[in-house]
């Protein structure tokens, strides 16, 4: 294993060459574009291709072509240029072609400001494209060296469950140095829990079996055996076709090939003093979530029965975590609230469900030991100049 | 040399989607016999080409035809998806896009530019009914000047790809296409020759072939679907470029023949990534 204090754009390109990618075409974005120079310097001495488009919207369409073609791709970029990834995504979810994408979040809307972190896309992640009909995978890493490891499940599910898998970073992770350490060998990626997965290969004519099984290779093209991909609704044999019915064996196995699959990825989270039925848990994903660990250490000092629980995988949506009736707090880097509408849908009946923003920079541990206080005393929560709905 | 279409259905196409589900005296399906013509007359094989396709009445009519690989590209999109397929395609197989005028020129100009400025090995095959008459017939961005549509009742006055002395070829010449032709659907085997030229171009190719739609466009601009009448408007707008005045609105032949001036894409691609990994530099 090799050390290194890189940044998380670094860490994200090693693990993409770990996983067996070979193709990267992005367009520059702050906080994205460093991913990408990293990609030209280091895809080429691996014998793989970057290239630049001249625009998101083809930057991800390239990416689907060498997928097709049999290579692992993956394309990286901001919350501007996630939204118009959301034409090809549309593409590789019908045509289950896989992918990985990665989303470094800054502040919104729109452009926002460049260089702030932000958590705005939690659920245009869910939702990238249009037309409804599908289920989407997520992960969302909180350090460099978790950045790698989530790249690299992200292409073991990428090709499993062929289709697109998002890895939701922001701008802290993939600018900031850390500590990094990169395994070397095959045993060295399983001793630090990385899983690969090899492109397998579908000629055609069949396109996909009407079911939610996994492993089914995607289609290639190349052989001449009459492999078929298209926008439309697919018959097995890749055809267009106009029938609902047709349609339902479609968005049945888009969904469900996900759903009934949930055992792969239900693992991602991370829990912390939750074992003693906590009287409040504080659920955050990606950077947040290194401050409130600490403050939940700092509040379970001063005997606070605080819990934390941080989602790495945030689709399908791990319902699961949320079956104990107690206080949430909901932690994002967002003044709106995505990620608590979530917590309030999974959360039991009559939970109380409150949400905490910050817009641009992390919250601080003062801060946070202070709304676990109010909150545990049954104070109401202050609020700031705007005004919040009341949760 | 002509074939009937019987052989080169046989040969090449599914069986299944022809005949297509094209009004009837629609000339899409006298392009889309140019092509494989063309393809007949080189002696490829059904696996020496993946088909592209796209939108409207040209991507859809044309989708899953053929008997060898095939994709659909959304709205504009399948000259980028092509881009992404060459690189990771052996450099002998070639693509093919049959595409429409909006597609084309109008949602997927820009990755059409850019397809052209890489020089990407594909020839795409832009069939022009003269606007979106897929969606019911509007005007587009080669639609003639002064033609009636259900979006331009007024005639179309915008200024256009087609128009003041303007036309799309020159763009993208300008952007570094190899092989441009054009050929309304009449043209017969010099569409054919120009075809084969553009297939073995090793680089970016377009043929543009404006063909006649008597479902909408006939219908709103000379009053009547009636498929004479459709086919002699055309013919009577498109000359050979030689002979070409100015009442030409389609001027017709290989208009720009640049095979082999310009490395291709793929090509160009691997080559510096073969050199990078063996030398560390280029
Ligand atoms: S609408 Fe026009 S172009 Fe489309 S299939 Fe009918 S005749 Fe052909």
């Amino acid at each position: 294993m090799k050390r290194f204090l890189e940044t998380g754009n670094f860490a994200i390109t090693e693990g993409a060459i770990l996983a067996g990618c070979r193709f990267f075409c992005g367009y520059p974005i702050t906080p994205a574009t460093e991913l990408a120079e990293a990609m030209s310097k280091r895809l080429p001495q691996e014998g793989g291709v970057y290239l630049q488009a001249e625009d998101e919207c083809a930057a991800m369409h390239v990416c689907i072509g060498a997928s097709l073609g049999g290579m692992k791709a993956m394309t990286a970029t901001s919350g501007p240029g996630y939204i118009l990834y959301a034409d090809p995504f549309g593409w590789a979810l019908g045509c289950e072609m896989p992918l990985v994408v990665v989303n470094s979040g800054r502040v919104g809307p729109v452009s926002g400001i460049t260089g702030a972190p932000g958590q705005g896309e939690f659920y245009l992640t869910r939702y990238p494209t249009q037309g409804g009909n599908f289920e989407a995978i997520t992960l969302a890493p909180n350090s460099a060296q978790e950045a790698m490891a989530m790249v690299v499940e992200a292409f073991y599910l990428s090709e499993r469950f062929r289709m697109p898998v998002t890895v939701l970073g922001d701008q802290l992770i993939t600018d900031g140095f850390e500590d990094i350490t990169v395994p070397e060998n095959e045993d060295e990626m399983k001793e630090m829990g990385f899983r690969t997965w090899p492109r397998s290969f579908c000629a055609g004519p069949d396109f996909y079996p009407y079911s939610d099984s996994l492993d089914i290779p995607p289609v290639q093209m190349g052989s001449g055996a009459g492999g078929l991909c298209s926008d439309w609704t697919p018959t097995e044999q890749g055809y267009d076709i106009e029938e609902v019915e047709a349609h339902h064996k479609h968005a049945y196995r888009l969904i469900y090939k996900v759903r009934n699959h949930r055992d792969l990825f239900n693992h991602l989270y991370e829990k912390k003093y939750m074992d003693d039925d906590p009287d409040l848990v504080v659920v955050s994903y990606g950077t947040p979530s290194r401050v409130v660990n600490t403050a939940v250490d700092r509040a379970r000092a001063e005997g606070m029965k605080v819990g934390a629980l941080r989602l790495i995988n945030l689709w399908p949506f791990p319902d699961e975590h949320f079956k104990r009736k107690t206080k949430y707090l909901s932690v994002e880097l967002n003044w709106d609230g995505e990620l608590v509408r979530e917590v309030q849908r999974a959360a039991p009946k009559d939970s109380e469900v409150h949400f905490l923003g910050s817009c641009g920079d992390l919250p601080t541990i003062p801060d946070l030991l202070e709304t676990f206080e109010k909150l545990l005393k049954n104070q109401p929560l202050e609020r700031k100049g705007w005004t919040l709905e009341a949760w | 040399m002509q074939y009937s279409s019987a052989t080169l259905i046989d040969k090449y196409l599914r069986t299944r989607k022809i005949p297509s589900t094209a009004c009837s005296g629609c000339g899409l399906g006298i392009n889309h016999k140019v092509v494989v013509q063309a393809i007949n007359e080189l002696d490829l094989k059904v696996n020496d080409i993946i088909w592209g396709t796209s939108i409207g009445c040209a991507g859809r009519q044309t989708f899953a035809t053929w008997q060898g690989d095939g994709f659909a590209g959304t709205h504009g999109r399948v000259y980028a998806i092509a881009r992404g397929l060459r690189i990771a395609l052996p450099p002998e197989k070639k693509i093919i896009c049959t595409v429409g005028d909006g597609d084309a020129f109008g949602i997927g100009l820009m990755h059409l530019i850019h397809s052209a400025r890489s020089n990407v090995d594909m020839t795409v095959i832009v069939n022009d009914n003269l606007g979106y008459q897929s969606t019911g017939g509007q005007f587009g961005f080669t639609t003639p000047q002064g033609a009636h549509t259900d979006s331009s009742p007024y005639g179309m006055f915008e200024h256009n790809l087609m128009s003041e002395g303007m036309d799309v070829m020159h763009i993208l010449k300008g952007a570094g296409a190899t092989f441009l032709a054009r050929h309304v659907a009449m043209d017969g085997q010099r569409a054919v020759e120009s075809v084969k030229r553009a297939i073995l171009n090793p680089g970016f190719s377009l043929v543009h072939m404006p063909y006649p739609c008597p479902t909408n466009f006939a219908s709103r601009e000379l009053g009547s679907r009636n498929q004479v009448n459709i086919y002699r408007w055309i013919k009577e707008r498109a000359k050979p470029l030689e002979e070409a005045d100015e009442n030409t609105v389609w001027a017709t032949g290989v208009w720009h023949d640049a095979t082999g001036s310009r490395p291709e894409f793929s090509e160009h691609v691997w080559g510096a990534v073969n050199k990078i990994r063996k030398t560390g530099a280029l």
